[in-house]
């Protein structure tokens, strides 16, 4: 996979998964656009390890939940790389994966659902809307959505995360029948559990534990493994799928 | 494998230089023997030609030579036929176009030389066609026969495989001798042609011949155009003017000179599923045989306020055409046209400095360019090898104007819009020089017994006698029963 004279734009990837995948598109060659939303150190050090692979980076600061920012985040992008061959929708508003505290059905609010789903949801739409005018005039594109294998398999009912990743997968879904005939391909990737990330920093070990011995391939993702499915998704390699989500688990689900 | 064009009745293959030229075929060079006839043999083959029409093809009726030709192209549609499968193996190689669009499009238009077909083609010209064999009783009282020249001349050119049977069956059918040049891009079918027809009719098999020439060999030519009755030339308006400037005032002179095509989307056409069924249908019409048809489209007219908007058409049109790329790869072309292509991009690219909505689609490595225009702008050609322009326009009337510089070189349009509007617009388009209205997507698919360039394939072949009524009354009063 090359993506030498390839642009990425990663939302919120400054660090966790969205680093990952920042860090192994530039491997590759791309110039990577590294969104982040507070933490400009971590962005930092993230464009610095990309500019040691082959390609290149530049740190973008934009809350992909708010209109404006989006549009600002892209039109900085393309001011600075000139186009953007590749989007993917990583960031999603803040969440603890923490089994043992998490709230049950009864105790959460409308709120709590809204927030994930803008977070996951209304950020994937806002971006998509505002890089698809330069892809329609390339009649070329791809965009990749980060879900969860818990979509497939909610064995922790993550009520609120879980049911704006599964809206996520629907709406890619759409998408790509919508932007099929115009040469996009939408596609998901859904990843089990991954650690570390700052989301799974405090899951118990005995947690850890459990889904591996339930998992084929006997451990949990890193956020390596996110990367090599999301870049396949980007390349070629894949230029006749469309619409499809790519389970990141080790095998947990098999779909 | 060494493959010889040309048909020469009379001329064993000892008799005839012959001199190699060569394609780019897979992994080597691939080699065609065409014959380098002298003088003499150019003569010789006008006068046996000539001959053996008068006595064999003029005495045979229509519908014999419509059966012949029926059972001809019947071999050549069977893909187990030794002439069908040289067809397959050896054009793609020759032309450089996509084997699957030859096998294809070779099916689709030998279909339409079928039987039925050849009977449409008859009907077409003439009300009752077996005035091409006796006399018949006309309208105006007295008797007509028509008849077809001794020699009839076609000077081909090779941009879309096949299609000089067009033309040849034209002149079988009105009984002529036929001598025809094949072009050096594409030497091969018609003699192959020539072969099957001679190998389903022996009896006339010295009624016709395939010959080659270099381009721009006039000495040879012109013995040809001062010996035929008729011309069928195909070419450039150049070549075409210096062979009618050499052909003898006496001799009809029938040329086809390239022409360009366009289509017309309305808006009626544009919801968002016909939109893209539209588009798809517009990429095929461009990709067939990669815009070198005299009815290829250059540009795409289409109209504002569907629900797709001319510029979203545009983007369907560009991945449409992507995706044929896969299934009908564009064939490999020439540094000369390679740089015809980037120049063209250039200039679509600067026009659209001025034009903010409007510009190129799709990045310079594709195999083809799609520009939007967002303006008012006039029909032109395009680069060919699939590049198309899409110009918005407020009504599809305004086009009218854009395509009048063009008057002289018009010929097909594709036409998606409801009845009303298709017929309006048909006279519009008719009064400005098109003389071929088609489907979307059957642009370059044109009716069994279609008008090239709206005139009559057989009827300008053809000279009538007629027998007049006082010719008749007169004899009458001669006739041995007279009382």
């Amino acid at each position: 996979m090359n993506f030498e004279g390839k642009v990425v734009l990663v939302t919120g990837s400054g660090r966790g998964i969205g680093a990952a995948i920042a860090r192994a598109f530039a491997a590759e060659g791309a110039s990577v656009a590294i969104n982040y939303l507070k933490n400009s150190e971590a962005a930092d050090e993230v464009v610095t390890a990309c500019c040691t692979e082959v390609g290149d980076a530049l740190a973008f600061k934009a809350d992909v939940t708010v209109g404006e920012a989006v549009d600002d985040l892209v039109s900085n992008v393309l001011e600075n790389f000139g186009k953007i061959d590749v989007l993917v929708n990583n960031a999603f508003k803040p969440y603890t994966f923490d089994q043992e505290n998490r709230k049950m059905f009864w105790e959460l609010d409308w709120s709590d659902y809204q927030a994930q789903i803008d977070g996951a949801l209304m950020s994937a739409h806002g971006v998509c809307k505002a890089v698809l005018p330069g892809m329609r005039r390339r009649s070329n594109g791809a965009i990749i959505n980060v879900a969860t294998d818990l979509v497939a398999r909610p064995s922790i009912p993550y009520h609120e995360y879980t049911t704006a990743k599964s809206a996520l997968i629907g709406f890619s879904r759409n998408l790509a029948v919508e932007l099929g005939p115009l040469g996009i391909r939408v596609n998901c990737v859904a990843p089990g559990l991954v650690y570390p990330t700052e989301g799974t920093v405090n899951t118990k070990e005995m947690i850890k534990d459990t889904i591996s011995m339930q998992t084929p391939l006997g451990r949990i993702a890193r956020p390596e493994d996110v990367a090599g499915p999301v870049l396949f998704l980007a390349s070629s390699w894949s230029e006749f799928m469309t619409g499809q989500t790519l389970y990141v688990d080790g095998g947990l689900v098999m779909n | 494998m060494i493959e010889r064009g040309g048909y020469l009745p009379g001329l064993s293959v000892d008799e005839v230089e012959w001199q190699a030229l060569y394609f780019d075929g897979v992994g080597s060079k691939f080699e065609i023997q065409v014959p380098l006839l002298s003088e003499d043999q150019v003569r010789t083959l006008t006068t046996s030609v000539r001959n053996a029409a008068r006595t064999k093809l003029k005495a045979m009726p229509v519908a014999q030579i419509i059966e012949i030709i029926d059972c001809a192209i019947n071999r050549l549609l069977d893909r187990n036929d030794p002439y069908r499968k040289k067809c397959e193996e050896i054009l793609p190689l020759v032309t450089g176009y996509d084997a699957e669009m030859i096998r294809l499009g070779l099916t689709g238009y030998l279909k339409t030389f079928r039987k039925p077909e050849l009977q449409k083609f008859l009907v077409e010209d003439f009300a009752n066609p077996t005035i091409l064999d006796d006399f018949q009783p006309v309208p105006k009282g007295g008797y007509a026969r028509a008849y077809g020249p001794d020699l009839l001349t076609h000077i081909w050119s090779g941009n879309v495989p096949g299609l000089p049977i067009w033309s040849m069956i034209s002149g079988l059918l009105v009984k002529a001798g036929n001598i025809g040049k094949v072009p050096s891009a594409e030497p091969l079918f018609a003699g192959w042609f020539a072969e099957a027809i001679a190998a389903v009719a022996p009896e006339i098999s010295d009624c016709f011949a395939v010959v080659w020439w270099k381009g721009g060999n006039t000495r040879l030519e012109s013995i040809l155009l001062e010996g035929s009755e008729a011309v069928l030339a195909y070419g450039g308006n150049d070549a075409l003017k210096s062979m009618r400037d050499r052909t003898p005032i006496t001799t009809r002179f029938l040329a086809y000179g390239h022409k360009v095509g366009f289509g017309m989307i309305s808006k009626d056409a544009l919801d968002i599923q016909k939109g893209k069924l539209n588009a798809h249908k517009a990429a095929y019409d461009v990709m067939r045989y990669d815009q070198h048809g005299c009815y290829s489209p250059h540009v795409f007219f289409v109209e504002r306020g569907g629900k797709v908007s001319p510029r979203e058409f545009a983007e369907y049109l560009a991945h449409e055409l992507d995706v044929f790329e896969s299934k009908y790869p564009r064939r490999s072309l020439s540094d000369g046209d390679l740089n015809n292509i980037a120049a063209w991009r250039n200039e679509e690219e600067i026009k659209s400095f001025d034009d903010p909505a409007g510009g190129l689609i799709g990045s310079a490595g594709k195999s083809w360019s799609v520009a939007f225009v967002d303006h008012t702008e006039r029909l032109s050609p395009s680069s060919l090898n699939r590049t198309i322009k899409v110009v918005a326009v407020d009504a599809l009337a305004e086009v009218v104007p854009l395509i009048a510089p063009y008057k002289t070189t018009l010929q097909t349009v594709g036409i998606s819009a409801s009845p009303d509007q298709l017929f309006n617009l048909s006279n519009s388009l008719a009064l400005s020089g098109v003389t071929r209205v088609s489907a979307l997507g059957c642009m370059t698919k044109p009716e069994a017994g279609w008008h090239h360039d709206g005139r009559f394939n057989l009827l300008d072949l053809v000279t009538l006698t007629e027998i007049e009524q006082s010719a008749i009354d007169g004899a009458d009063t001669l006739a041995t029963f007279v009382d």
